[in-house]
């Protein structure tokens, strides 16, 4: 893993231009980014664990640092506020589950897993790396959750406790019983397929009787159990689909299951002429790998529930009466109540601010790029994060009434309500699997006139020679095969039946903030005023050459980087990194006012920067300065810093290629409209709806929908998350927020936007092989039928048939991608790509 | 084909062998984690954590 110089050691992001801090890990000092990150490295070194280092694929997450998690993690020692979370194994023994945030590659679990392990007290950690969650047990009297919670936030994970009630672990059970299943399968068709092909050789060389029925008998011994217990799936499947009363895809899959495996039996049974236990269970072998492809693709893509609770704060800082501060969890918490949020945390609960102003970010409402001013009596919403306090709330809706969790429901109800398309696979194989059926039908009535002797064996014969195998395979083989060369590609298409959608979409809406742009502003221009005061020279570049000259750009750049670092105000954070590469300046007296901007002295000079109004103390000043971020000092504006939103590397190319493609594009965002307009300017994009809530883009898909299109929507960010849930096809950032992950189809893991237009391309490809397939199966059908239906067809050439059919099917999906395979894809797919 | 009576008894029993054992890996947490162990013979000899310096600096 070697760093370059310009890399963080420990989380990848660039350096600082100066003051790089050094963190000094198995002897040697390493350049990292910032002092949280500099905590990290030394403490993982300290624990004997910097091998991490050496066997990490991904860097880690950048180390926060904050106090508040630091905080956070010694209140989990409080019993009262850590009963939601523990649960009690026997005697002193406790168990918890803990999300872990950060956790990007397998040596993050292997360094948790060692970290953690050597804690005295801790008896056992379990990291599933594709969930993101720990399960540790301990034992009470010698380790404390605080102590574990502590640990992870040192070596720069955000760990959170979940809910009690994620022990009860549907995902891990799933998996292991699909586990199970397969194997099952797995085994059984092999087993069954050695019998079988003695069976085969025995119809050559004139085997007797007993031999015969031995190897059939054992035949059913290892189909039985691939029937009833790996197949119980389908079975299920097919139950729940004609309850419904439609023909899925499971239902000529069980149908076909069950006919050839109680027709083999019948005919172990009586002796007749061939049994296809080795069919079947390979048959239902070749189905569960698919099944459990789709299954890992869906559990790498997060849960609702993990979603929220990275969301909402597990605790509150409730004030008493007095005014003293108490801690409480966040769910003990009710109307009436008044807290205290601290700059930097999260609004625990939907309440009116009471008390002095502040600045919140409410990204998850709007997803706006800005912080917005609150004043006393303004609502704040769970969640939402204090950008500049701290603020004072008084609780009015808690839980599942607050705005946040209505977000939820509302996503959970778009995914219910979303247009599920029959994918026209299922559609086709089910007509088929109709239409053989009463082919056989047909078959066993003929034959009971002509031959009632020949009929049963005429009909299986049909049954089996024309078993929709190649047809159920069509499908499975097909997407499996897209599903992995689209993960390859950075795709990971969550909902295979999204590859359909996707070839049919007539539009495609972008969010802007976070999935256009990628979150940050950026200074674009900064133009330098010689307005300011002539005689100002940069402090310790004394000489007579600077005296009298105007400042350059170099000096204000930075005096503007040096005052805005006292603020995290997202347009101080973007002219602070601008100014990396500028000296340093000393401060003295920094103060913020809210809604204007920053004051402080530097080398004895009081400078102020923010809106032009408030830099300039309410002087005239130009119109040019009304958008521009403002440096001034007593005697009149300095310089002015233009700043945009940074468009994703890849946007332009990446809209020009899916329009190309023939799809209608447009931006629905929450931000202002000028923001909108000048992006969408940018990008050529015509269609564009800015202040858009969650509402307004439902109702917009609608709008769309209702005339017929077939909508994309891509996003990032909580206030994406019902679009997308409602989308024909939604498109999530791996960077963004995991509820609008987990209410996706697809999720872009390299975050880039450009492999849509290539997903695009190979969903095309896929339907086109797909129907290949289809044709290939039917034309396969319409030739052999006949032959079996006049009892001409051996068994074994029937079985050898199905074979070579499925055979067929398969190697076919396997073209698919190979035409792609050429352009460069990301090497190595993370399990979280950096946020 | 008497060897057939005796080879085909074994061939059921291994097969319920490896089927068991399989399901005992499963219940027993060795197909969870896909991804750690494939680092671990990566790894030098675990040196003992130098105990005393276990408590971070503040």
């Amino acid at each position: 893993m070697s760093a370059s110089a310009t890399a963080c050691w420990h989380c990848g992001e660039s350096l600082p231009a100066v003051d790089v801090p050094q963190a000094v890990v198995a002897g040697v000092a390493h350049p990292v980014c910032c002092h949280g990150c500099r905590a990290a490295a030394e403490w993982i070194d300290q624990l004997g664990l910097a091998d991490y280092y050496r066997l990490r694929s991904t860097p880690a997450r950048r180390a926060s640092g904050r106090t508040d998690a630091r905080r956070d993690a010694t209140d989990w020692s409080r019993p009262e506020l850590a009963r939601h979370v523990v649960h009690r194994l026997d005697g002193d023994r406790r168990e918890a589950v803990v999300l872990v945030d950060g956790l990007r590659c397998a040596a993050c679990v292997w360094l948790i897993e060692r970290a953690l392990g050597a804690l005295p007290g801790v008896a056992g950690v379990q990291v599933n790396a594709s969930a993101r969650r720990a399960r540790i047990t301990w034992d009470d009297a010698r380790c404390t959750l605080a102590r574990i919670v502590e640990t992870l936030e040192r070596a720069g994970y955000r760990a959170l406790p979940l809910d009690a009630a994620a022990l009860d672990d549907s995902r891990r059970r799933e998996s292991r019983a699909a586990l199970k299943r397969l194997i099952v399968a797995g085994f059984g068709a092999m087993q069954a397929m050695m019998y079988a092909s003695a069976l085969y050789l025995g119809a050559f060389d004139a085997m007797d009787a007993s031999t015969r029925d031995l190897f059939r008998w054992l035949g059913l011994l290892v189909a039985t159990p691939v029937v009833f217990y790996s197949a119980r799936p389908f079975f299920a499947g097919a139950l729940r689909s004609l309850r419904a009363r439609r023909l899925g895809m499971d239902v000529p899959v069980a149908l076909a299951i069950a006919l050839i495996y109680a027709a083999s039996l019948v005919e172990a049974l009586r002796g007749g002429a061939e049994v296809y236990f080795d069919s079947v269970s390979m048959f239902v072998f070749f189905l569960l790998v698919g099944r459990h492809l789709e299954m890992r693709a869906r559990h790498r893509a997060g849960d609702l529930g993990d979603a929220l609770a990275r969301l909402a704060p597990m605790f509150a800082d409730r004030v008493r009466a007095d005014g003293s501060l108490e801690r409480v969890a966040a769910a003990d918490l009710v109307a009436g109540d008044r807290v205290h949020v601290a700059e930097g945390a999260c609004v625990p609960a939907d309440g009116a601010l009471v008390g002095a102003p502040c600045r919140v970010d409410e990204a998850l409402l709007s997803g706006e790029s800005a912080a917005v001013s609150k004043r006393a009596g303004d609502a704040l919403v769970a969640g939402s994060l204090v950008v500049q306090g701290p603020a004072r709330v008084r609780v009015e809706r808690i839980g599942a009434d607050t705005v946040l969790a209505g977000i939820l429901a509302l996503v959970a109800r778009a995914q219910t309500e979303r247009p599920r398309l029959a994918v026209a696979g299922e559609r086709a194989a089910a007509g088929f699997v109709a239409r053989v059926l009463a082919l056989a039908a047909v078959t066993a009535i003929g034959w009971s006139f002509v031959d009632p002797q020949r009929a049963f064996t005429a009909t299986l014969a049909v049954l089996v020679v024309s078993c929709p195998c190649a047809f159920a395979l069509a499908v499975p083989a097909a997407f499996t095969r897209a599903l992995a060369v689209l993960a390859r590609r950075g795709v990971l298409v969550v909902r295979p039946d999204a590859i359909e959608t996707l070839v049919t979409a007539t539009h495609v809406v972008f969010d802007k903030t976070g999935t256009l742009t990628d979150a940050h502003l950026a200074v674009e221009r900064v133009e330098v005023i010689a307005g300011g005061d002539p005689g100002f020279a940069m402090p310790g570049r004394e000489g007579a050459a600077s005296v009298a000259a105007p400042p350059t750009r170099d000096d204000v750049v930075a005096l503007a980087g040096a005052l805005a670092r006292g603020s995290r105000h997202p347009v101080a954070l973007a002219i602070a990194a601008f100014s990396d590469a500028a000296p340093t300046c000393f401060v003295e007296r920094v103060r913020a006012e809210a809604g204007g901007g920053l004051e402080g002295v530097i080398d004895g000079r009081r400078l102020r920067l923010g809106h032009a109004a408030f830099a300039l103390r309410g002087a005239a000043h130009a119109a040019a300065l009304e958008d521009a971020v403002v440096l001034a000092d007593d005697n009149g504006p300095i310089a002015a810093f233009h700043l945009s939103e940074r468009l994703r590397a890849d946007a332009r190319v990446a809209v020009a290629a899916l329009r190309a493609d023939g799809l209608a594009v447009e931006i629905s965002s929450g931000d202002a409209a000028t923001k909108v307009a000048a992006i969408a300017t940018r990008l050529d994009i015509g269609t564009w709806h800015a202040r858009q809530r969650p509402a307004d883009k439902l109702a917009r898909l609608a709008t769309l929908r209702a005339d017929g299109a077939r909508v994309i929507a891509v996003g990032d960010g909580i206030n994406d998350a019902p679009v997308l849930a409602g989308a024909d096809v939604a498109v999530a950032m791996a960077g963004g927020t995991e509820l609008a992950q987990a209410s996706s189809d697809i999720v872009l893991a390299g975050e880039q936007l450009g492999a849509l237009a290539g997903a695009r391309t190979i969903a095309r490809e896929t339907l086109a092989i797909l129907r290949q397939n289809q044709r290939w199966a039917l034309a396969y059908n319409l030739v052999v039928v006949p032959f079996g239906a006049l009892g001409l067809v051996p068994p074994w050439l029937a079985a050898l048939g199905m074979s070579a059919s499925s055979l067929v099917v398969v190697l076919n999906a396997l073209r698919i991608g190979r035409h792609a395979e050429t352009t460069p894809a990301p090497a190595s797919l993370p399990l979280e790509a950096p946020a | 084909m008497n060897v057939l009576l005796a080879l085909i008894p074994v061939s059921i029993l291994l097969l319920v062998a490896a089927g068991i054992a399989f399901f005992w890996a499963v219940d027993h947490d060795q197909f969870d984690d896909m991804d750690t162990p494939a680092l671990l013979p990566l790894l030098d000899e675990p040196e003992p954590p130098p105990a005393p310096s276990r408590e971070p600096p503040p």
